[in-house]
Order: structure tokens, then C-alpha cells, then sequence
């Protein structure tokens, strides 16, 4: 065994990991008044972009089961044999939720490398 | 035997890779959590890797045979509830710094009732999951090598709490990052193998249904669970032995364990309450909860529980909880996206093909075998045993890997928030919680898996997704107003959910509303938490509590890079080469 494992922790840090845990350490959070005002600044952009694209989401996913609901006849339509309305199914929702995942993740990270 | 070939690497390896974790481990944090140490890539693998369940793996493909070309949506709200994981709820979830969900709900709101209630929220989620991974590991051990049910819901639950007990989460990291690739390898072959040697005659009539009238060649049934079945035309089948008996009109009942053969062209009997596969419906892309004929609030239902419920799955939760940041978090749920989007293309496939040629699993409710059962279809010699092996290598990693995770949120739940433990306290939780996952799954053969996974999303997004949307997004969210709002939505869907299995039969849309409660459980959630938030008085600090939440690390400690290099070990260096 060349590569044999030791614990090096003290014997009172290995006493303490294995007794139980105390609660209640909870303690008041507090922010230097400059991180707060940079926080509030991001919260209310983030809360925006995360608000629109959660719109984006809603309207992709509900949308689509009540363009099926409204139009029956997209399933005697046949791409290369496939009734469309299957292909669409799986083809347009998930290519549409990568991008929109990745839009998202872009956005949500702009406003934090500038801050 | 096929079983054994197939299900001994997946064990051996899980447990392999289980010990290999288990050298790194000092702390609850490092069990928990992984110490925070684990790139985006590496544990976007491990969250699909874990969300991957039966219910994907085998369920969507069984509920596409069953229910029709509907059952696709559920992918799509699996894969949905990322997005909006990742804009509302991973950054800000993982910069709080807590471990687990009731943590995050102590940490922001400073009250240990909660808390508690949270870890009960928890429980029936977990309890909601599990059941059917461990009943779904039986039933398809059972189908491939004929052994007994109660020995494949047992191999699942040991081999899950060992590796567990042992490894933790870092151990569960790897483990489910290489079932990821396991099961997206196992998934997509087969899929492509069956679709070139159907032929064209089948690949023909996968995508023009007709429904299942008649048996087109001498088909073998297995009845596990007792059946009621529907005869309008009298018939013979045959039993194994070469007896025959005599079908007769009406009700006929079937019991646990039998076998018939039905000869080719007899027509198929009904089942109470089903359409028979590619049936009137079959063909539409919506969701018909309960064959009641409002297709598009189905599909909403179903739709809503699955996205909002993936949010507040706590065992995917946690998984953010393993990133070094909240950036990384919030990449995580990204690349989650992208990975379950290319697994998801696939189902499908099984479903529509599982028409043609095993429809037959209808009678016995055991469509989700229909993904094991079809190479056996396509090609009887050395091919078809080959991939009925992969399959259900890959469907056994798919229980593994989301028990692992399932199993370590409930027994953290039992541990770190009910009863406030160490780490030893934990793995002994891990032993006992299997122990009543296993005696719980063994009377839940007839249950449909995706039925119950269905429900602990619905309880997941009428509980934490309200909790944490409003704990993350509004300041004015009040300890009072998040116990209502929690304790309300699960009532509520506790409360549809006894109803929907003892309740009395409900018709229309209310069924739809009571089976899926998703619509009016989770808006009611959120009035109950703000309604009795506003009436209260927000403490002093709530501000700051919140916005705590979204305010960015700034210099990133080199001891909480993705990868410790202070703590360097074979898998991590391998691992690192190939993750940047």
C-alpha cells in the first residue's frame, strides 16, 4: 500500500466531528453598507432577467400542448413518415430549452462580472 | 443469468468507486456535501446521473406503450424544472451556504420549526421516490432472470446503503457522474441497434398506430400482480404446462404468478379503466390524466408538477450544495439542462417501437419492462441477449444512482435536522432508512412507478419551490407565512393523494384535479405563504438575510477551487485531465 492514508487530525477535532451537533448557532446576517447597496443593485437586475426568462419558459412549455390541443391535424402531417406533432414534441422543446438555459446562464453572469 | 452478467459490473464498479471515496472522508460536510469541491461539469453529470431515475430510464417508454405519444411531455418537464432551477434558485441556494434544505430554510428565516418541518417534507418526497425505484429494481430483475421480486428490491437496497454508508457524497459524485455516461451509452446504442433491425415493415407501423385487438402471433403473458381483465369475445389460452382454459365472456380475474399463452389471432381482452395501446388517443401528443378527456389541463398538470417540482427535489438540491460557488452552481444547472436534453431525445423511440411489438405488457401493467423486453423481440440469438443485458445494466444503474442520492437526503434529514447527529449517527441512519425503503417497496409491486414519482414532484412544488422562490426573491417572506404556506401544500397534496387511492371515484375535470394536483396546490402554497406573510411583521435583518443571498463571492479562496489540490487522489487527477 504505497499510498496508506493517515488520519492527521487531532484527536479533539476527530471527538468533536463525531459529537452531536448543538443547533442554534444561528447568528443575525450582516452586510458592510457597501455590499449591500452592490447587492440590491444585482438583486433587482437578476430578479428581472430571471423573471423574464422563467416568462420564456412558461410560454414554451404551455404554449406548445395548446398548439397540439388546437390543431389535431399537425398529427396526420408527416415529416418522413413521422407525424409532426410527435417530432415537435421532442424536437422543439428540448434544442429551444438549451438555448434558453444557456441565454439565461449569460445573463444572470454579466451583471456579477461587472459589479 | 443474463441479469447477473449485467447487474454484477454495475454493483462491483459502484462499489468500487463508493470505497475509493471513502479515503477523503473526516466530516459530515465532506459527506454530505463532497466539502464543496466539485466542478460544474463533473457535477452536472452527477445531477443528471442522479435525475436520470426508472421513471426516465424505463418509465417514459412504458407510459408511451401504455398511455400513448402524450407521455413524451414528461421529459420536457424534467428537463424544464432546470431552467428554472437555474434562474431562480442555484446561485442564490448555494451562496447561503447551507447544507440542506431545512438548513436553507433555518438560515434564512432563523426558525427551527421549520426546519423540522422541512426534514418531514423531505421524508414523504423521499419516501414518494423511492418506493418505486426499489419496486421498479424487482420487477425488472424478476422479468429478465425469473427470480423472485422481493431478491432484486433486495440486491438495490443493500448495495445502496453500503456504497452510502462508506463513501458519502463524494462517493456518490463519481458513482453518478459514471452512471451518467453509463446509462446515456446503455440508453442510446440499443435504441439505435433496435430502430436499424426492425426493418421497415415495423419502423412502418411504430408511426401508424392501430390499436391492440387482436394478438398477431402466439404471445406469452406473465401475470406478476392479480389482473381483472374485460372479455367481450370468449377465447382459449393455453398455460405452459399444454392446458387449455377457457376465457369466458365478461369479468375474468387472473391470479398473481400465472402464465398464459394467448394463441395468435384471439383477440385481446380489455383492462378496466385503460385504452388499449395505440387505442383512439393513443396518437395525440397530450397527457389524458385518467382517460377523463381534457387532455390539455392533463398536460398542464403534469407539466406544472414536473418543472416546479424538480426545483424543490431536495435530494437534486443538495447537489448544488457540492459546487464550489454559486456561479458554479448556476453552470451546473446549465449544463444539467444540456445533458438531460441529448438523453431525453430517446425514450421515445423505446415507446412507439414497444408499441408494435410488445403490447401485450398492457394487460399486465408492467409496461415499464417494455425497454428490457424489446431486443428479446427483435432478435432471439447472441445480439438480442447482448442488449437486453446493457439495458438493464443501464436500468440498474438508473436505480442506484437516484437511490443514493434519495437515500442520503432522508437519512440527512433524520440525522442532521430531526435529531442533530454526527457522522457516525448518519451512517447508521443511512442502514436504517433502507431497511424501511425495502419493507415499504415489497407490498408496492402494482404500483405505477410513474404515478408515485409524479407525486413527489407534485409534493416538491407545492412545498420547497414556494419556500425557496419567495425565501430567495421576496424580503417580506415571514417564518409564519413559510410554515402555513409549507404545512398547507402538503395537506393539500397529501390530502389528493389519499383520495386519489381510497377515496371514492371522481369524474371530469375534478379527476384530473385530484390525481394531479399540481394547478391549485402550488398557487395555493404560494397565497397561503404571502396572504399570512403580510399579515405578519417581517424581523429587522430579513433585508439583509435576503440579500445576502445574491450578492457574489468575491475572492475566491484557493482551498475551495473545484478541485482541492491539498487532497489529491487517483480519480480526482484523472478526472481533473478530463474536466476544465
Amino acid at each position: 500500500m504505497p499510498h496508506r492514508r493517515v488520519a492527521v487530525t487531532s484527536p479533539q477535532t476527530r471527538l468533536a466531528h463525531a459529537r452531536r451537533r448543538s443547533r442554534g448557532r444561528w447568528r443575525v446576517p450582516v452586510l458592510d453598507p457597501a455590499d449591500a447597496e452592490r447587492a440590491q443593485r444585482i438583486f433587482r437586475i437578476q430578479r428581472r432577467r430571471a423573471m423574464v426568462a422563467v416568462a420564456w419558459l412558461f410560454a414554451l412549455v404551455l404554449l406548445l400542448p395548446l398548439v397540439f390541443a388546437l390543431w389535431p391535424e399537425l398529427d396526420s402531417l408527416r415529416l418522413l413518415g413521422i407525424p409532426v406533432s410527435w417530432l415537435a414534441v421532442v424536437l422543439v422543446p428540448f434544442p429551444a430549452m438549451v438555448f434558453l438555459a444557456v441565454w439565461q446562464l449569460r445573463r444572470a453572469e454579466k451583471p456579477e462580472d461587472r459589479a | 443469468m443474463i441479469a447477473a452478467l449485467a447487474v454484477t459490473p454495475v454493483v462491483l464498479i459502484t462499489l468500487l468507486i463508493g470505497l475509493r471515496g471513502v479515503a477523503a472522508m473526516r466530516t459530515t460536510s465532506d459527506f454530505l456535501v463532497a466539502s464543496r469541491r466539485v466542478s460544474p461539469l463533473l457535477n452536472s453529470a452527477a445531477v443528471s446521473g442522479e435525475y436520470l431515475s426508472a421513471a426516465s430510464f424505463l418509465g417514459v417508454a412504458g407510459l408511451v406503450v401504455k398511455d400513448g405519444v402524450g407521455a413524451l411531455w414528461y421529459p420536457v418537464g424534467f428537463t424544464a424544472g432546470y431552467i428554472a432551477m437555474l434562474a431562480l434558485v442555484a446561485a442564490p441556494m448555494r451562496r447561503s451556504g447551507a447544507l440542506t434544505v431545512p438548513d436553507f430554510a433555518e438560515a434564512r428565516l432563523a426558525s427551527p420549526p421549520l426546519r423540522r418541518l422541512a426534514a418531514i417534507a423531505i421524508l414523504v418526497i423521499g419516501g414518494l421516490y423511492l418506493v418505486p425505484q426499489f419496486r421498479t429494481a424487482g420487477l425488472v430483475l424478476s422479468v429478465v432472470s425469473g427470480s423472485q421480486y422481493w431478491v432484486g428490491v433486495v440486491i438495490a437496497g443493500v448495495v445502496v446503503a453500503v456504497t452510502l454508508a462508506l463513501g458519502g457524497m463524494r462517493a456518490a459524485t463519481y458513482v453518478q457522474a459514471f452512471q451518467f455516461c453509463l446509462k446515456l451509452v446503455l440508453f442510446i446504442i440499443p435504441a439505435i441497434w433496435l430502430l436499424l433491425s426492425v426493418g421497415p415493415d415495423i419502423r412502418g407501423e411504430a408511426v401508424r398506430p392501430v390499436e391492440f385487438t387482436h394478438f398477431r402471433h402466439d404471445t406469452s403473458v406473465t401475470f406478476r400482480a392479480a389482473v381483472t381483465l374485460d372479455v367481450t369475445e370468449p377465447a382459449t389460452v393455453r398455460t405452459p404446462a399444454g392446458g387449455q382454459i377457457p376465457v369466458p365472456v365478461g369479468e375474468f380475474h387472473v391470479p398473481a404468478g400465472s402464465e398464459y399463452i394467448f394463441p395468435q389471432g384471439a383477440p385481446v381482452p380489455g383492462v378496466r379503466g385503460q385504452t388499449p395501446p395505440g387505442g383512439p388517443g393513443w396518437e395525440r401528443p397530450l397527457i389524458d390524466v385518467q382517460g377523463e378527456g381534457y387532455p390539455l389541463l392533463g398536460t398542464w398538470a403534469v407539466l406544472l408538477a414536473t418543472m416546479l417540482g424538480t426545483m424543490g427535489l431536495p435530494h437534486v438540491l443538495m447537489r448544488f450544495h457540492t459546487s464550489p460557488d454559486g456561479r458554479a452552481a448556476r453552470r451546473t444547472a446549465a449544463l444539467t439542462v444540456v445533458l438531460l436534453s441529448a438523453f431525453y431525445l430517446f425514450p421515445g423511440i423505446y415507446g412507439v417501437l414497444g408499441r408494435v411489438l410488445v403490447p401485450q405488457l398492457y394487460l399486465t401493467g408492467a409496461t415499464d419492462t417494455a425497454v428490457v423486453a424489446l431486443p428479446s423481440q427483435v432478435d432471439n440469438g447472441v445480439w438480442g441477449d447482448t442488449f437486453t443485458a446493457l439495458l438493464t445494466a443501464g436500468a440498474f444503474a438508473a436505480f442506484l444512482a437516484t437511490s443514493l442520492g434519495l437515500l442520503l437526503v432522508v437519512s440527512g434529514a433524520i440525522s442532521h435536522d430531526l435529531l442533530a447527529g454526527g457522522l457516525r449517527q448518519l451512517r447508521v441512519t443511512v442502514f436504517l432508512a433502507a431497511a424501511v425503503v425495502v419493507l415499504l417497496a415489497l407490498p408496492a409491486a402494482r404500483l405505477d412507478a410513474g404515478v408515485l414519482v409524479t407525486w413527489g414532484f407534485t409534493v416538491a412544488a407545492s412545498t420547497f419551490s414556494p419556500l425557496l422562490v419567495l425565501g430567495i426573491w421576496w424580503s417580506r417572506l415571514t417564518a409564519p407565512g413559510a410554515i402555513a404556506g409549507v404545512a398547507v401544500g402538503l395537506l393539500a397534496t397529501a390530502g389528493a393523494i389519499a383520495m386519489t387511492l381510497f377515496g371514492p371515484p371522481v369524474h371530469g375535470w375534478p379527476a384530473i384535479l385530484v390525481a394531479q394536483p399540481a394547478p391549485w396546490s402550488v398557487p395555493l402554497a404560494f397565497g397561503t405563504m404571502v396572504v399570512v406573510s403580510l399579515f405578519g411583521r417581517p424581523p429587522p435583518w430579513t433585508t439583509t438575510a435576503m440579500l445576502r443571498l445574491h450578492l457574489p463571492e468575491q475572492d475566491r479562496d484557493p482551498g475551495h477551487s473545484a478541485f482541492g489540490l491539498d487532497r489529491s487522489s487517483t480519480v480526482r487527477r484523472m478526472v481533473r485531465r478530463f474536466v476544465r
